[in-house]
């Protein structure tokens, strides 16, 4: 090659690159050229050869054209049949000469095209292949299970082909089977299940919905489910399914009450069914028959449960209503659905001490806590009268001080102090300080040789009155300290709150 | 703006700025000045990631709460409603728009539901002949709200009720996207609440725990009895004491907090007044300033000194309001008995302390924690023992509860021990559950944060990490919950590759709800030099034992 001929080439691939950069070489080459070469192959291998030449050249738009010119060449070719001009193609987008090649069936060809363009799947290959199965399931000489699987082994999981559209295909043409093998393949479920409804295949539907874990799914194709099928078959088909039937108790919980309760009786379910009707005797009725009447069904169904516990608290519970009522009746005064404890500090409140002695003794109160009601009621009342005759009735099985307590709390320190000597030696030193009595508690504390104790006094000697006392507990210390000597003994609380 | 989140070994602020843009993102979807109708509940963890300003900025200039009838008025293009995706809300709306529409001028109407869209809920829209008034209907997936370097939750109430649902859900969701979304766990560690019920039921010890079991912690804010926070002006005489609660917020950002949140509470004091003679001291220093330089240097340091300043007086209110309970009589004597049922003493007759609560009629909630701890520590109670608390109960507090007390059986919070074994014990001594000799201010051990007990579920964790599951198999058999087994393929991701020296991250998430002295103790974990794991901490729900006894209540009227 002499030096000539390189001055020529370059000079013909700078024009060349000059007309791309003007935008006309394209057109000025497809009018003259007008044939399927590939590229004119002078000119193109100049522009290439030139631009080494050229400094700061961006090679896009070189690069561009030879697509172009390679897509328009393929397209011009006589088995397809597209004569298209640059400005043409151009005008039209690439996206519509793909929509024209896949009108014509020519799917390879386009997806050629794509993947040499390096489109984005979604746009291109994944389209193209779409439209491809879409034209593939209305072949009604192949079999189902045939297209099927064509339309698997040709997409395989290329993202972004929807499986879902496919089948709608299919359906729309009236192969219902094959549009449920395709759905298999279809891997998002909000996508499956709503087609698979559509197609009626309901139970399908349900389990595709329950494998997705997806609750709002569930509940789509339950509630259509139960427009669907008559009461017995609906049932039927949850009970195979306990996620769904979970699913649904929840949703009758707030929505059908009346269902919940056929739900549980098909289920046998007398524990639920109790609980069923327990609520209703408190939402839906109103008079009281109607309320005990319903604690009775509840009371019924707890003893098919076997849970003789619940059912005779609900019998309890019958009684205690219906006395109610008749407390109302009688005394005035608002009594329903106080509970037992409270029904009987009322009748203590109003002065009726018979009423409620008979009460607690029908429906056995342990004594324990009618003390602590009593106790509690008649302080409140501070009828303090009552309450030293009500101390001495029999001996208390909560000891004594609860009422050196109850007595302060309502700052009363002269009944108070009634009851201090009464208090078993273990809480002495507690009920004395409470009354105040520093001096003798630290009598008893140190009688005790508690150490405990003598730092609880300690703790609550204040100012210079109780001096004198605390020196005293000091001296007692120091003397037990020297007894103890060698026996080390830690205070017994090393709970947390103590040593802050 | 939110730096408590990313101090972690793991950057949750990143999560943040996401759902925050793409809430900027919906926002802009509507042109035009904007209402949002709020479903109440929604308003707490919104307010964890975008403020009244952001909102305000994207236009909105009204704010309601979700209620039946009509709306307020207010003169904006947009009405948008920010709801969960339930039935009953769409009741409400479907009103609020019916009657809107009545009123006159046309609005555009979007709804966002979070977290998720729901097409049962926009079929019910549909059957009130509501739906086509929506503009934009769309979802916005807040499932996991940042709470604070190391802590996520899904604040979703109930959850516990619907933990099997979810587990479902979740395990699906996660096994796909644990790669994808944070690929910096080496781990991912699910524990269903039902594995470890005892520990929500003690009362926590630490000063968080505390705080949130005396005040509640809601959505990392606490609202304050105001008396201890009035400014201490001379000559005020008191008149002024406000009354609004006082509102607090708690987080890390907080350095004070950050120190302190997680110690025991007795250890909390000597901090507190360390501190203060820090400050003091920090703040006396301006007599040795001399120079211009030197009282320049000062200056710039005031305002970090008193933030610090008020930070403290802050937690010694709230220290002095925590203490007066934590000293009471009643809090001491419920500790220990506690403490007994934790420590297997007594565990199998009935209590007096609690026959006695019952009497007084102390709060129901306060006595069936301790009655379900009970319970928990012996496998279930004696049939006998067992009907003559809920007769107790039913008898005293009324017949309603038998609903909850059925709710409770249901969880497995409450029951009659079975083929008269006792597992506890066996339990406690291998996971060593009671430890007898806790250091409170220097802990050594998790036990720390109950005082004595080490919570369950972290034991879990820590063996997990070291030395295996494989030595606690025994007692991984008595563990309730036959979903356990099921689980334990997890560990097998342990092997995983693990650059010397790096510590391990691990993803822990508690299904059912975790409560702040359990995430104390797995932050104490991370702490250790030798611990060789830092955890993360996911969760549906923050609770303790009363917010979770509260949410299986049931009452019918």
């Amino acid at each position: 090659m002499n030096t000539g001929q390189t001055c020529r080439r370059v000079c013909s691939g700078l024009a060349w690159m000059a007309g791309l950069e003007g935008g006309d070489t394209g057109h000025g080459w497809t009018g003259s050229g007008g044939n399927s070469l590939l590229l004119p192959s002078g000119s193109s291998q100049a522009a290439s050869f030139g631009k080494c030449f050229l400094d700061r050249f961006p090679p896009d738009s070189f690069v561009r054209m030879c697509q172009d010119l390679r897509v328009l060449n393929a397209v011009r070719d006589y088995h397809i049949g597209i004569p298209l001009t640059y400005s043409q193609y151009k005008q039209l987008t690439i996206q519509v000469l793909l929509d024209r090649l896949v009108l014509r069936r020519l799917y390879p060809l386009a997806i050629q095209i794509c993947e040499y363009l390096r489109l984005p799947e979604v746009q291109g290959v994944s389209r193209i292949l779409a439209h491809w199965a879409c034209y593939k399931v209305q072949q009604k000489d192949v079999s189902d299970e045939d297209v099927a699987r064509a339309i698997n082994q040709k997409l395989g999981d290329t993202p972004g082909v929807s499986y879902s559209d496919i089948a709608a295909r299919a359906y729309g043409c009236g192969r219902t089977e094959l549009a449920i093998k395709l759905l298999e393949y279809e891997p998002r479920s909000g996508e499956q299940v709503p087609l698979l409804l559509k197609m009626k295949r309901s139970k399908l539907a349900l389990s595709k919905a329950i494998e997705s874990g997806d609750t709002d799914l569930v509940f789509t194709v339950l509630l259509h489910l139960k427009n669907e099928l008559n009461r017995g078959d609906f049932f039927m088909t949850l009970r195979n399914q306990p996620m769904a039937l979970s699913l649904y108790r929840q949703f009758c919980k707030y929505q059908e009450l009346e269902t919940l309760k056929d739900l549980y009786n098909q289920d046998d379910n007398h524990q639920e069914l109790g609980s069923f009707h327990i609520r209703a005797s408190y939402a839906a009725e109103e008079r009281i028959e109607g309320r005990v009447a319903a604690l009775q069904t509840a009371a019924d169904a707890f003893y098919k449960a076997k849970n003789e516990f619940a059912a005779k608290a609900t019998e309890d519970q019958m009684r205690l209503l219906r006395l109610q009522r008749r407390l109302e009746d009688e005394l005035g005064g608002r009594f329903l659905d106080l509970s037992l404890h409270d029904t009987v500090t009322t009748l203590i409140l109003g002065g009726h001490n018979k009423r409620a002695e008979q009460l607690a003794r029908d429906f056995r109160i342990p004594d324990k806590r009618l003390w602590w009601l009593k106790l509690t009621a008649l302080a409140d009342l501070e009828d303090w009268e009552e309450l030293e005759k009500f101390s001495k009735s029999k001996k208390s099985p909560i000891g004594y001080l609860p009422f050196v307590e109850i007595c302060m709390k309502q700052h009363n320190k002269y009944e108070a102090k009634k009851y201090t000597s009464r208090v078993g030696p273990e809480q002495k030193v507690k009920a004395l300080l409470l009354v105040g009595d520093v001096a003798q508690a630290a009598d008893v504390a140190i009688e005790h040789r508690n150490e405990a104790e003598l730092s609880l006094v300690l703790s609550h000697c204040t100012g210079a009155t109780d001096g004198a006392t605390a020196d005293k507990i000091q001296r007692a210390r120091a003397q037990a300290q020297k007894k103890m000597e060698g026996l080390e003994e830690e205070p017994l609380e090393t709970l947390p709150t103590e040593q802050w | 703006m939110a730096a408590h989140l990313s101090y972690g070994r793991v950057n949750l602020n990143v999560l943040r700025e996401a759902v925050r843009r793409e809430l900027r993102e919906f926002l802009d979807k509507c042109a035009g000045s904007k209402a949002i109708v709020w479903d109440e509940y929604l308003t707490g963890p919104f307010g964890l990631i975008a403020q009244y300003s952001l909102l305000k900025e994207h236009e909105v200039e009204k704010m309601f709460t979700l209620k039946g009838s009509r709306l307020p008025a207010a003169d904006v293009k947009n009405i948008i409603f920010f709801v969960r995706p339930r039935l009953e809300l769409m009741d409400i709306i479907a009103e609020n728009v019916l009657s809107e529409d009545r009123r006159g001028p046309a609005r555009d109407f979007h709804i966002l539901f979070v977290p998720r869209r729901s097409l049962l809920c926009e079929q019910r829209l549909k059957d009130l002949g509501v739906l086509g008034s929506f503009i934009h209907r769309e979802e916005y997936s807040l499932d996991l709200i940042p709470f604070d370097g190391d802590l996520l939750s899904m604040e979703s109430e109930g959850a516990f009720k619907q933990v099997a649902n979810m587990m479902i859900r979740m395990k699906r969701e996660f096994t796909g996207s644990q790669n994808s979304i944070f690929p910096v766990f080496d781990n991912l560690l699910l524990l269903d609440r039902n594995v470890d019920l005892l520990t929500p039921l003690a009362t926590q010890l630490t000063y968080e725990g505390l705080i949130d079991e005396i005040y509640g912690i809601q959505n990392s804010y606490v609202k304050l009895p105001p008396e201890k926070f009035a400014p201490k002006k001379q000559g005020d005489g008191g008149k002024d004491l406000p009354t609004e609660a006082k509102k607090l917020q708690l987080n890390s950002a907080e350095e004070l907090y950050a120190e302190i949140r997680d110690k025991n509470f007795n250890a909390v004091g000597s901090v507190l007044s360390k501190k203060a003679k820090v400050i003091s001291a920090a703040f006396e220093e301006r007599h040795n300033a001399k120079t211009v330089g030197e009282i320049k240097q000062f200056v710039s340091q005031l305002p970090h000194m008193q933030a610090a300043r008020g930070s403290l007086a802050n937690h010694t209110s709230i220290a002095e309001l925590i203490k007066d309970v934590t000293t009471s009589e009643d809090f001491f004597d419920k500790l220990t008995v506690e403490q007994e049922f934790m420590s297997g003493i007594d565990t199998d007759k009935v209590n007096s302390y609690v026959e006695e609560c019952i009497a007084q009629k102390h709060p129901l909630i306060k006595v069936l924690r301790l009655v379900c701890l009970q319970s928990v520590c012996n496998s279930g109670l004696k049939q006998k023992v067992l009907d003559y608390y809920k007769r107790e109960i039913l008898q005293t507090y009324g017949y309603e509860h038998i609903l909850t007390l059925h709710n409770l059986e249901k969880a497995g919070l409450l029951k009659p021990q079975l083929g008269g074994r006792n597992n506890y014990p066996t339990i406690r001594k291998t996971l060593r559950l009671w430890m007898d000799d806790v250091n409170e201010q220097n802990p050594t051990d998790i036990s720390y944060v109950y005082s004595g007990y080490a919570p369950l579920s972290v034991r879990l964790a820590q063996l997990l990490s070291r030395p295996g599951w494989r030595s606690i198999e025994e007692v991984l058999r008595i563990l309730p919950g036959p979903h356990f087994e099921e689980r334990q393929p997890l560990p097998t991701g342990l092997q995983k590759k693990r650059q010397p020296g790096e510590n391990r991250i691990t993803l822990i998430f508690f299904l059912g709800g975790v409560t702040f002295a359990e995430i104390a103790a797995l932050r104490f974990l991370s702490q250790l030099e030798d611990g060789g794991t830092e955890y993360v901490i996911a969760t549906t729900k923050l609770m303790n034992g009363a917010s979770w006894i509260e949410s299986l209540m049931e009452k019918p009227f």
